[in-house]
């Protein structure tokens, strides 16, 4: 299989036809790649309502919770690595902590724990890492497995860790934290000691009618659909002007039908890729008994994710991926779009 | 890149615009700003300001867009110089200011602010075409010394013809430094004339700067130039350890209460920007020459 | 097994979108239109590039009257142009002004995900 990459001035766009039937296709390892998803929005033409079945999937996202003013040396603490690191349940990231600009903190569920730190603090921390590649000088990423051999209470590099998170840099953020059997039975320990609060992920559904949909989206070229979907995302589409108004230039790609209605669903939180995966399966089946003729599902990753800022286990694509869009339609091809590299983002 | 920093918001008597100035500096996401005094000798005022306590102007002082921490403050002083009496570099009204910043309005003092004088900032004159040029030599010899200079953007605002000489001004000394050490700062008066890290860094590549210098200029950059600052307050070349016991987020870089750890000046240091000056390790408090 | 099939695109030409809360004026119940709103940036376009930055075409996507925010949109080498007169501006008949830029994307369907939106209490 061959994935050509372009690239474009701050980050790439990845384009891929491929098939659920292929053996090989990447999808199932580009969903479990991007641990920490903040939204999933799904579009679907020509539907008015979601079947029961797909409703339930989208409502059985699971819960997540907010700790505050917890010390990353939490993380490496015995009992929370038996409970939670060893089993590769759980997903922890620094919130309300900008990556570039503060220390950021993400644990990913194969035991990773990997530390996006300024010069000072890393050489206060004194553990061995690299400089980031993707921020500027001065930056540093440092990664820990803790589930290697080393780590295990009690071994050397564990007690340097130790002292390091503990003594010389007593790191603390706030941590959205997310575990696959549910937070709350398995880490009563730890939640029993800070301000904690659990959050469901927020399910927004609209109906919109009249919908200007290109006729055949899969043949529109990536960067128009990406754009679309954006702008019905947006709530663009009512207002797209002609191409000589004075406002917007803006048109619907290709030519053109309209949907009599569209339906548009987006959960948004701390949204684990095993769940991502489910909902997948469940609007395949879903379109191969509608008359929706696509539906496309877009995931978007956490801005601040220090993970999304390292060189990735596949090394296939640098910068690692900020949002994809799923374009599956009827049958079982789909059309992957993926966007990866630092896009520039400014935010308020 | 570190945190982003203004480091120039104009003083105002008018206690509500000056806490709007803060609050709006921490909606747009700057986490460290410093409360800019102006002092002019040739004006009746003839004594050095006081700065105002922060503690007077908030109970509770905002918090950054996005982040959980609030903003911090910082006073400075800028001294505009005429004449070389006019900074009296021992002087100890200075001592109250976290940042001691100097506007030379000549070339040969511009060439002894560069060379000499134990200053954080050098601001770089936009409201007026430059009267001298800038010299290679007075440039590079304050960037050896960690003294950085400064281009302010509220009068670009507020004025056309006062955009006229930011720019030039501020594409001289790009010209000259490279862009290095250059900080850009807002030196607004009010909340509108405010623009957020981003625009900033934008509106530097008008200056000449690469993408990577205009990220500095509003970040890193003003990091060194803090440091330096409580470096050349605890006394210059010392090291100055004190005992941290909370949280090392609020704690980074944060400024060394000079009366506690004064110790006779002993080598003078070359780039204060360097890393461990001080360094917020356990232990009590020690002082030990570098 | 179906063949895989890829795309190349050209990286010529790419638009960058600008999440834009448009101005904060110092007089709260100014009202603008969205024609007086893309006048108004065309003005600053011009006062700082001239006539040839008056000729840079930019789309207003949404604009909302209320909360004075907008989407524009712009080809990515006018962004500067287009983001740095915004930056300079600094009055609107008269009365303070100032644009606030709230989010940069060379995609538009980036600008409803961003994870910084994400308020939790």
């Amino acid at each position: 299989m061959s994935v050509d990459v372009c690239e474009a001035p701050h980050c790439q766009l990845v384009c891929e036809n491929s098939s659920f039937l292929d053996e090989e296709n990447s999808l199932v390892s580009l969903v479990q790649q991007l641990h920490f998803n903040y939204k999933v929005s799904l579009l679907i033409p020509d539907c008015s309502s979601a079947p029961s079945h797909l409703d339930s999937v989208i409502n059985s996202f699971s819960s997540f919770v907010l700790i505050k003013n917890m010390p990353v040396s939490e993380f490496i603490d015995k009992d929370f690595l038996e409970t939670a690191v060893y089993p590769g349940s759980v997903c922890a990231l620094s919130y309300r902590t900008r990556i570039g600009e503060d220390n950021c903190v993400a644990l990913m569920p194969n035991g990773r724990l990997r530390l996006s730190l300024d010069r000072h603090s890393y050489h206060l921390l004194g553990i061995e890492g690299k400089v980031s590649k993707f921020r500027s000088k001065g930056r540093h990423i440092v990664s820990v497995d803790l589930t290697d051999s080393s780590m295990a209470p009690g071994g050397r590099g564990y007690d340097r860790l130790l002292s390091g998170l503990t003594c010389r840099l007593p790191l603390t953020s706030d941590f959205l934290l997310s575990h696959q059997q549910g937070v709350q039975s398995c880490l009563k320990s730890l939640l029993s000691r800070y301000d904690w609060s659990e959050l469901r992920p927020e399910v927004s559904t609209k109906v919109l009618h009249q919908l200007t949909c290109p006729s055949d989206l899969g043949s529109c070229d990536a960067y128009s659909v990406m754009d679309w979907l954006g702008a019905v995302d947006a709530g663009i589409s009512s207002s797209i002007g002609s191409s000589s108004s004075f406002l917007s230039t803006y048109t619907c790609p290709g030519p053109q039908r309209m949907a009599t209605t569209a339906l548009s669903i987006s959960v948004s939180g701390f949204l684990l890729p095993h769940h991502v995966q489910i909902l997948i399966m469940e609007v395949r089946q879903f379109l191969e008994q509608s008359s929706s003729p696509w539906a496309s599902l877009t995931v978007h990753g956490f801005t601040d994710n220090v993970v999304s800022c390292c060189e990735n286990e596949h090394g296939r694509l640098r910068g690692g991926v900020n949002f994809y869009t799923l374009l599956m339609s009827k049958g079982h091809d789909y059309k992957l779009l993926i966007v990866t590299g630092s896009h520039d983002s400014c935010s308020p | 890149m570190s945190v982003f920093m203004d480091l120039n918001l104009s003083y105002t008597e008018d206690k509500s615009s000056l806490q709007r100035l803060i609050e709006t500096a921490a909606q747009l996401g700057y986490s460290t700003v410093a409360i800019n005094y102006t002092f002019e000798l040739t004006k009746k005022k003839k004594e050095v300001p006081k700065p105002a306590q922060i503690k007077e102007l908030f109970e509770q002082l905002p918090i950054v867009q996005g982040r959980s921490r609030p903003i911090r403050v910082l006073n400075r002083l800028t001294v505009v110089m005429s004449e070389s009496s006019h900074f009296r570099s021992t002087a100890p009204e200075y001592r109250h200011f976290d940042i001691l910043a100097l506007q030379p309005t000549s070339e040969k003092l511009f060439h002894a602010a560069c060379m000499t004088y134990d200053v954080d900032i050098i601001c770089v004159i936009v409201t007026e075409k430059l009267p001298f040029h800038f010299k290679r030599g007075s440039v590079n010899g304050a960037i050896d010394r960690g003294v950085m200079f400064e281009i302010s953007y509220a009068a670009a605002i507020r004025d056309s013809t006062m955009r006229r000489y930011t720019i030039a001004n501020a594409v001289n000394l790009v010209e000259r430094s490279k862009g290095k050490g250059m900080i850009i700062s807002s030196a607004a008066e009010r909340a509108l004339e405010l623009r957020g890290p981003y625009d900033i860094t934008n509106l530097a590549l008008l200056f000449g700067l690469t993408d990577q210098t205009a990220k500095e200029a509003v970040s890193s950059t003003c990091h060194s130039v803090v440091r330096h600052a409580e470096t050349r307050r605890t006394g210059s070349g010392i090291v100055c350890t004190t005992k941290v016991c909370t949280e090392t987020s609020d704690q980074q870089g944060a400024p060394v209460d000079a009366d506690t750890c004064e110790a006779p000046a002993a080598k003078k240091h070359k780039t204060a920007a360097s890393e461990g000056v001080t360094a917020e390790e356990g232990g009590a408090k020690a002082t030990s020459a570098l | 097994m179906k063949g895989v099939s890829t795309q190349k695109k050209s990286t010529g030409y790419q638009r960058v979108v600008l999440k834009n809360s448009a101005p904060v004026l110092e007089n709260e119940s100014t009202r603008l239109s969205a024609v007086e709103f893309k006048q108004f940036i065309i003005t600053g376009l011009k006062i700082l590039y001239g006539e040839v930055g008056a000729a840079l075409t930019f789309d207003v996507l949404k604009y909302d009257e209320d909360s004075r925010t907008a989407f524009l949109r712009v080809p990515s080498r006018g962004l500067v142009k287009l983001w740095s007169s915004l930056t300079l501006l600094g009055s609107y008949q008269d009365q303070a002004c100032a644009f606030r830029i709230l989010q940069v994307s060379p995609f538009l369907l980036a600008l409803t995900g961003n994870s910084r939106e994400l308020q939790l209490d």
